[in-house]
């Protein structure tokens, strides 16, 4: 049976880190291995700087959602932000470092799992997926 | 955890050494972009980094080294980066960035 955690946020930058926080906290207590938290804490991290980056208005918050299974974390970064183009996404080019476009990347290297579903005019939805044995 | 930054001009090496130490994530790396802007402006040399005691740094934090290596780059002048933490290190392997920002540690 998966126990199940939420948290509201408000959509400013500051608050990034009390996510970031919670969250290791939380893969801590699931007993991942530090580098697993390490990497679940920058992923989570990244998904809720993309909102606050890309959109959220200062009083529409965004929700993180924790599912914690027997052999699994999956987090979700839930916002009401309006949505993108996934398909649109590039790649960054390691030969042509931008400023930006490195978080998305960051995350598929980070996680087991990445699902991204954004609906334009809506919001956006990116999944993740850490096995506790992998 | 906030961002810390010391800095001090090496005339021994002719770089800004810039100690980062706490965290740079969406809600701080605006201080550094400042800051890094702020001593280019002031004196063009490298920079360096000492990330001993940096705990922490995202896309955010990553992009604005690229920003200012690009701007830099234009005069001949670059950003390195010294004793990341591993998870640092990581990050800047799997971006690929440590080819720009620790090329001289890796031929050490």
């Amino acid at each position: 049976m998966a126990d199940f955690l939420k948290i509201s946020v408000p959509g400013k930058p500051e608050y990034v880190s009390t996510v970031r926080m919670t969250v290791s906290a939380l893969a801590n207590s699931a007993g991942f291995d530090i580098e697993a938290i390490e990497d679940i804490k920058v992923a989570v991290s990244e998904a809720c700087t993309n909102v606050v980056r890309h959109g959220v208005e200062e009083l529409n918050g965004y929700e993180v959602s924790c599912e914690l299974g027997d052999d699994r974390l999956v987090i979700c970064v839930i916002d009401h932000a309006g949505g993108y183009d996934v398909a649109g996404y590039k790649m960054p080019e390691p030969d042509h470092p931008k400023e930006g476009g490195l978080g998305i990347f960051i995350i598929r290297a980070l996680m087991d799992e990445v699902d991204i579903f954004s609906e334009i005019g809506s919001g956006t939805r990116i999944q993740m997926v850490k096995y506790t044995h992998r | 955890m906030a961002l810390q930054m010391k800095h001090d001009f090496s005339q021994e090496a002719g770089v800004w050494k810039v100690r980062v130490s706490g965290e740079v994530d969406v809600a701080t790396a605006g201080g550094l972009r400042g800051l890094l802007a702020d001593l280019f402006q002031e004196k063009q040399s490298d920079i360096v980094l000492d990330m001993s005691d940096l705990s922490y740094i995202d896309s955010t934090g990553l992009g604005v080294l690229i920003g200012a290596y690009g701007r830099m780059q234009e005069s001949g002048h670059g950003i390195r980066v010294e004793h990341p933490r591993e998870n640092i290190a990581k990050l800047l392997r799997i971006t690929s960035l440590d080819r720009i920002f620790c090329a001289a540690e890796q031929t050490e």
